[in-house]
Order: structure tokens, then sequence, then C-alpha cells
């Protein structure tokens, strides 16, 4: 847990205010018996078991001695007590639950049975069992309530440590040598803390409530020492003569309890996931930027899809906004194979994701001017929107495994396209999502038709999305990297699915891609993104001809069958820029051998030959030989 | 550096009616000195054959040798390093690049361990200076750096290197293959390089072996087996590469309609030849071969061409290959 994680714990109001309270019931600890801890003893016979006086403000025990000073001197006694047999516990437990990773494995699924049948076991009766074992007193007690606490604790260990012996790092770590002792200490325990601390610190209030109840029933402390819960049960014999005797350690104990736990809590909230509050950026941040922003050529006729300084902003950790999609210009004419091309964090999906109306929540998503298959989204309520173009725009994902359904048959999931958008009845909206699966050329789409989705391989599962893309006839298809997951055998099948499709029904297809030469496969066109900016686009033809230094790069550094082994492929040096921090003028310029000053600025889309626009202030014009090479040299 | 060989190497994992032979029976030898890239599919076997070499996955049966002597215990495996794919996850969050990478030095002292953290970093084109870096401060490609640097620091014979390109952006997956190819030709590294990237593993490797359903169906010189396959496989996966200028419409064997598409099972796979039903010179296609669906091609390939499993290992020549 980072520095900053723990300022977020504090900041938040509870957690300020269990902090807060956590440090006064420290401070008492430590001075209240320094002050007040003779005078609590002193007893005085000339007030035995009074109610509230100006001297006694709560009142006095059966021996005459001040209520108030013994409470507020229970503090470090009640605290102690409780943080020692929180401390016994996290031990015991963390020992536990380590075990299983440095024993063998046998050995260790005999710690892991023990400590699940502990858990079964009902901690009060384990507590009492051990109390009674260990003699009753406080040193029997706190040796209860630790090793009662330390099973749940174990396991939570456990499941964490084995979560972290999966991954990779300590896979790495065992081929390189590390012993299991130094596993468990370098490579697993640091990785688990979070949760650990959390729990613990909610133990801890637990623990003191734990105690406070077995000091009540006479199982905790034994006079003449003295806790909050013993005081709570000396009170409660009078509590009709002197409420307050029995009500001021009784709210002690819960408000420390209550201090631990909301800690705990809030703690928590900041090492998982915050809700994110929906906000919408300052206008005048989105009017100075859309200055500079490209904007969709002129295109006269017909369109499906035309975006226009389309940008998508996240609200910022730090404060402020942050743009992944930063004044996109995309149009799409009917018909048309169009490829985005990008690397991870160039905006491409999201960009995708924004003209599809499917942006996360949290996102602003803004634009000159937007429209997909005719509907001019923007204004009308979501519920309209989904209607309009739920039947217009088909989504093909990289993972169509989280896409569907699990508990719901493939056929049935088909169907409910045309029942729910086109109100169909439920037999002709199975026969035409049987039939829609023999179009994408799923074998026997019958019986497939009644399977679950994960009796699909990958490439079937793909197929069925597109199929469901066709339920009813969509204008656009976007498909987002839909065969990044698949083997290249059945990338193959799903991207001739994709062009028989797009022949068959005339639709509109973006790809999204980051492999160019799958894009240059499918596509007429090919955009290419930068930094969530369009830095060039042009004909799949042309890709020889790339203008941008990013592109030609790109086309460079990739390896195909053809290329020359003894040569060191082309790099590009140095990283994508952070969307928080993209430098002013060309985004590409500290990567590109070409910059100069001029860069400064930021290029607009400019074009550099019949349809053929690229953002740069250097064009290139000389053919790309590498690309022009392996162009000439294929089978077509 | 040495020689490392399978010799019917099979991890079986599961038993009873969800037991998958993930590796079946493989032979394979990784020449000292040099790069052999093992092509598959995913589900082939090709990251499990790896994992049981280094022992993170046992062997079922077989054994694997180092210059012919096997490996049996920790140190012994520890002479090979494996490079995993997601440089994200195979470096702890928790520590310092140097941290990691000195993890894997030995019985050496202290300000001996920094020299040698340094070294190794510029070794792998990495500032030096990076050493105080946590991993979540640097790129795909820098954190891949920092794991061949780790690998090295272990001074292995042998390094694994299992789809480390996979994970990364185009651009940077460059920068690591020429780092792997100008390594292994200073160091003289052994390297088994593995990849499902037909064009990734051609651009490092001297020997492609390719694995389909736990086997090893064709293996051979590099320009040998791309250029002229000796297994249907092969020709299918280089017919299935993506490539400029290769039109999807351009038909090719495997896109006959009357074979499968789908990869079978491992939980069950085919008798005889295991790519008999989706493969374009086989029985689906040639009905008189009936030879494919029940005889297994295995036991007689180290005899054919390319060490193939396939009945008909000559006749794949005739397929046409394209000039490129």
């Amino acid at each position: 847990m980072g520095r900053d994680q723990w300022r977020a714990a504090l900041r938040n109001p509870v957690g300020a205010a269990a902090a807060g309270l956590l440090v006064l019931l420290a401070v008492l600890a430590v001075v209240a018996p320094i002050l007040w801890g003779d005078a609590a003893e002193e007893t005085d016979p000339a007030a035995l078991s009074q109610g509230s006086t100006s001297e006694h403000p709560l009142g006095t025990d059966a021996l005459g001695r001040d209520i108030m000073l013994r409470v507020l001197v229970a503090t470090r006694y009640s605290l102690g007590l409780a943080l020692l047999a929180t401390a016994i516990c996290v031990v015991a437990g963390v020992l536990l639950g380590v075990l299983p990773a440095v024993l063998g494995r046998r050995a260790g699924r005999l710690v892991t049975g023990t400590v699940n049948l502990a858990v079964a076991f009902p901690g009060l009766l384990l507590a009492l069992f051990f109390a009674v074992i260990f003699g009753v007193g406080a040193r029997g007690a706190v040796l209860a309530i630790g090793l009662a606490g330390a099973p749940s604790f174990a396991r939570l260990v456990q499941t964490n440590v084995a979560a972290v012996s999966g991954r990779d790092f300590v896979a790495a770590a065992r081929l390189a040598g590390v012993g299991r002792f130094r596993l468990v200490a370098r490579h697993l325990l640091p990785n688990i803390g979070e949760p650990l601390v959390v729990n613990a610190t909610v133990m801890a209030g637990s623990a003191l409530l734990a105690f406070a109840g077995l000091s009540f029933l006479g199982l905790g402390v034994q006079p003449p020492a003295y806790d909050w819960g013993r005081l709570l049960g000396e009170g409660l014999d009078r509590i009709y003569i002197n409420p307050a005797a029995a009500l001021a350690p009784g709210v002690a104990v819960v408000v420390a309890g209550l201090a631990f736990t909301l800690l705990g809590e809030s703690i928590a909230q900041v090492v998982g996931v915050r809700a994110v509050r929906r906000r919408r950026p300052p206008v005048g941040d989105q009017a100075a930027a859309a200055a500079a922003a490209g904007s969709a050529p002129e295109t006269p006729g017909d369109t499906v899809l035309v975006a226009d300084d389309l940008r998508v902003g996240f609200p910022a950790p730090r404060g402020g906004w942050t743009y992944p999609v930063d004044g996109v210009g995309l149009t799409v004419r009917p018909g048309e194979t169009v490829g985005i091309v990008g690397e991870s964090g160039s905006g491409k999906s999201l960009t995708a994701l924004a003209v599809a109306q499917l942006a996360p929540d949290t996102a602003d998503v803004t634009a000159a001017r937007l429209e997909v298959a005719g509907v001019e989204p923007r204004g009308r309520p979501e519920s309209e929107v989904r209607e309009l173009l739920g039947t217009k725009v088909a989504m093909v994902f990289q993972d169509p495994m989280t896409s569907f359904n699990p508990s719901m048959r493939v056929g049935t999931q088909l169907a409910e396209v045309t029942r729910v958008h086109e109100g169909q009845g439920r037999r002709a909206a199975l026969a035409r999502a049987v039939d829609r699966l023999r179009t994408v050329r799923v074998p026997a789409p019958e019986r497939r038709a009644h399977q679950y989705p994960h009796e699909f391989s990958g490439g079937m599962r793909q197929r069925a999305m597109v199929a469901m893309g066709l339920m009813s006839t969509p204008e656009l298809i976007i498909a987002d990297e839909p065969t990044t997951a698949l083997d290249v055998t059945v990338q193959r099948q799903v991207l001739r699915l994709l062009k028989d499709v797009q022949a068959e029904t005339g639709a509109a297809v973006v790809l999204i891609s980051h492999d160019i030469a799958v894009v240059a496969q499918l596509c007429e066109r090919v955009v290419v993104m930068y930094a969530g900016r369009v830095v060039e686009e042009l004909p799949v033809g042309q890709l020889g001809a790339a203008a941008h230094p990013y592109t030609r790069a790109l086309l460079a550094s990739v390896p195909d069958l053809a290329t020359d082994r003894e040569r060191p492929l082309a790099t590009i040096p140095g990283r994508p820029p952070d969307p928080a921090d993209r430098p002013e003028g060309c985004a590409f310029a500290p990567r590109c051998a070409f910059a100069d000053d001029a860069c400064r600025v930021r290029p607009g889309l400019a074009a550099v030959a019949p349809e053929q626009r690229a953002a740069c202030w250097h064009p290139r014009s000389q053919p790309l030989d590498l690309v022009l090479d392996v162009l000439s040299g294929g089978r077509s | 550096m040495r020689e490392l060989s399978f010799e019917g190497t099979t991890v079986r994992f599961g038993s009873g009616r969800s037991a998958l032979t993930a590796v079946d029976g493989v032979d394979l030898t990784v020449p000292a000195g040099s790069v052999v890239g093992l092509v598959g599919e995913s589900g082939s076997g090709k990251s499990t054959l790896a994992k049981a070499a280094v022992g993170l996955v046992p062997t079922t049966s077989g054994e694997i040798r180092l210059d012919g002597a096997p490996l049996r215990t920790r140190r012994d495996r520890r002479r090979l390093q494996l490079v995993f794919q997601d440089p994200h996850a195979s470096l702890d969050p928790r520590m310092t690049v140097g941290e990691s990478i000195a993890e894997a030095l030995r019985g050496r002292r202290r300000s001996a361990r920094a020299a040698e953290v340094a070294r190794l970093l510029e070794l792998v084109d990495l500032d030096p200076a990076r050493a105080r870096s946590l991993p979540s401060g640097l790129s795909g490609g820098q954190r891949q750096r920092v794991a061949l640097a780790r690998a090295l620091a272990a001074e292995p014979e042998v390094v694994l290197a299992d789809e480390i390109t996979s994970a990364l952006d185009v651009s940077v997956q460059g920068s690591v293959l020429n780092l792997v190819r100008d390594l292994q030709r200073r160091l003289g590294l052994t390297i088994l390089f593995i990849s499902h990237n037909l064009s990734v593993v051609r651009y490092v490797s001297d020997v492609i072996a390719v694995m389909y359903l736990g086997r090893i169906v064709e293996a051979g010189p590099a320009d040998a087996v791309l250029s002229s396959p000796r297994h249907p496989y092969t020709r299918t996966l280089l017919d299935a590469a993506p490539a400029f200028g290769v039109a999807l419409d351009d038909p090719v064997p495997a896109d006959d309609p009357r074979l499968d598409t789908e990869a079978p099972s491992p939980h069950d796979p085919p008798t005889g030849c295991r790519f008999h039903r989706r493969c374009p010179i086989g029985p689906l296609t040639r009905p008189e071969r009936t030879i494919c669906a029940e005889t297994d091609p295995q036991p007689g390939a180290p005899d054919r061409p390319h060490r193939s499993a396939c009945h008909f290992a000559s006749e794949t020549l005739t397929l046409e290959v394209p000039a490129r």
C-alpha cells in the first residue's frame, strides 16, 4: 500500500474520524494511568456506591472509587489486551497461512485441511474452550481470543498466497533458485499485505469486543485488575441506581471498537475499487482543445458514420481530465471496410466504443458532429439511442466469451436480439438465429443453437458473435480486435467470414487491430492512430507510399515471412506518451527522426496524395522499400 | 553452452475422463549455440514443454537431458532459465529491477552484485540507473529486457523464451527480437524460442519445429521447413499467416469446405493422424487415404524428410509454394 493510498484513506471523512479517535485513545492509554492511576485506586469509604455528584461525575463503585477515572485508566489495559490478542492472531494466522507454501504438497494439504476444520468451528466456542485450557484470567483470555481468530486469518492468508503463488514472478523467482523462506518473505507476503492490514485492523476491533465480553462474563480480567468489560460487569449490577456506571465503559468499548472497524473499512475502500462519481469536465477545457483538432474530410453524399472532433475524456486520478481520444475525425461510407490501426493506448478501441455509444459511464464523450447510421445520438435519451442503434450497429469484440451470457443458450441469446428490437415471436426468432448461424458457417446450426457459449471453441464463438450482429440488418459492423485471441488458421476464417458478410449484406465494416497486416488483408482504407489522434489515413494499396513516419515505422518493424534475417528489424525508440502527459505539438515528435522545431505545433491532417492525408509537417514521399518488395513479391 | 534434448517427453494432466495429454512423446534437440523455434497454435503444448523442462510442471514419462545428462534436481534445472510471456506478471511489483535481477545472482558479495546487475542491464540495452526503478515505471519492452537480464543472471546453459513478444506492442516487439538475436550471437546462447507467430520464429531461429496437439509434426532447418514444408499442417500455418499483398480471397488448400474448421479437443484426440480431419490432402478430400484415420504416422517420422509425421510427407512437396 503506497503512501498516497494511506493518505487517501485518511482524507475520507470516515477514515479521518476513525484515525482521530484512535489517536485520542492511544494518547489516553499512555497518559491516563500516569495521571490518574493512583486516584482511580483510591477508595473513599465516605462515598460508597454513589450516583453522579460534582466530585464524581459518573459516580463511585462499591468501594467508593471514581468510575470516570477508572474508565479512563482502563483504556490502556483494554486496548493493550485487544492488540496483544490481535498480534497473536495475526502471527499465528500468517504462520499457518504460509505453511502450505513452504511445506511440500502433502504436508501443505494437511495444514490446509486442519485450518479449514478450525474455521468451521464457532469462534466464541473456541475462545471459551481455550479459556478453560489456559485458565481463567487475562493471560488465558488473550491466548483464547488470539488463537480463536487465527484460523480465519490463516485461511485469508492461504487464499491470497495461493493467488499470488500462481503469478509468473513467483515462478520466475523459483527458477532463479530463490529458497522457500525467502520466497515467502520477499515475494508472497509483501504482495498480500493490503488485505492483511485491512483485516488485522478490523480484527482488533472485534478482539476488543470479544475481550469485553469475556471480562463481562468473568472469564477475562480478574480483580484487582480491571478493564472496560469488567467495569461494565460491575456497573451492570447497579444499573437502576447509577446507569452511568454501566454506560460509560459500554460507550468506551463501542467507540474503540467502531474506530478500529471503520478505519479498516476505509482502508479497504481505498485499496479496493473506489466508486468513481460521474463528473463533467469544464467547458473551457474542451473549447481550447477543439481549436487544434482534426476534422472529418468533407464528404458529399452518403455516409454511415461521421465523427468530427471526437473526444473521450476520463477524470484523472490527480484531478483534471485526460483524453485518451483527443479529436478524432472519421468517416465511413456505406459498404466500405475501414481499418483502424494503432498500438495499445492509441485510443482506437475507445473510439469505436464511443461511436457505438458504449463508452464507459465515467467517460465524457464529446464531438463537433457525430452521426451513426443516420442517427445523431447526442442529445437523445440513452434508451432511445439504444433502440435506434440496436439494429443498425453490430459490435464484435475481442473476447466473445465475455460478451455472451454464459448461462444462456447461444440460440436464445441470438433470438433475444430480434425479440427485443423487432418484437418477433420466440419460435420465429429462434428459426432466424439458426439461419444466421448457418450463414456464418457454424456446422450443425440446429444443434449448436441449443448449446451454451462454453461449448463453442474460440473461433466458433466469434462466428456466433457475428451471427448475432446479423440478426437484424446492420448498416455498420464494428469489429474490435476480433481475431487477436485466435490462432492464425482461425483468424483467417473469421476475416474471410467478415469479408463475405460485408459483400452479402452491404454493411460497412470498421476493423480495429494492432496488426497492420491483418487490416491490410481485409480493408480498403487504413486509419492510423497514435496517442489519441489520427495521424494518417490512406487506401490499403498505398501503404507502400505511407507518408507519416509513424506509419512507416510500424510497417517496417513487423517481421513477416519475407523479412531479411540478416538485418536488424526497424525499431521505434522511446514509448508512446501517457495521455495525461502528451507533448505539445506532434505527439510522435519525441520518437521521430525527422522532428524539428516545426513539430512543436500540432499538425492537422492534410492531403499528401489523392485520398491520402497525413498529420505531419515533414511527410515522407519516398516509397517504402520493404513494403513495396513485399507487396510486389506476394501471391496476388 | 550445452545441448538440450527432450526424449519421449510426455506431460499428462488430470486423470480419468478429464485426463489431457498436453505433451505426447516429444523428441526434440536444441543443439548447443543454436536457436530452435517452436511454433504451434494455442493448446498445442509448446508452453507446457518449456515448463516441463524447467520443472514447473512434472513430466509423466520421458527424459529431458542437458548434454546427455538427465535433469533431475532443482540445481540441475536452474541451468535452464525460462523467460515468460507477460512481462507485467513476471516481475515482482514490489521489488526494484536491480533486486529482481540480483536475486538470480548467487554467491557474490553485495558490491560485486551491484556491478553485475549494471553489466546485465547494459547487456540488454538498458541504462544501469534503471536498477533502482520499480517495474511499474517501465514500459512493456523495458520490462521484457529486465526479464531477459534476470534469466541471464543465473548464467543458464539454455534459455527458454516462451512467447516473449506476444504481449508487446509491435513497435516494441522488433527491438526485443533484435536483442534476442544480438545476445544469441554475442554470447553464443542456446535458445528454445516458442511462439505462435511463424514470422517471428523465422526471424530468430536456425531450426524450426512445428507442434500440433502435443506432438512435433515437423522439424528441420528454418529455411527448408518454410520453403518446402513436409507436413500439411505447416503448410496450413504458412497459408494463414497474414501478409501484405496476400488477399484473403486467394483460396488455399485448407479452405476446402469438406474439412473441419475447428481444432479437435485435446481431451479426445482423433485416431490415426491427429491432423486428418483438417488435412487438405487427407481422407476428407481423398477418400482412398484411409490410412490417415487408422494409422498413427508418428512412429515412422524419424525416417521421413523433416521428421514429418505425415504418411504422405514426400507428396506435400507437390503443393505449390508461393514465390517470395
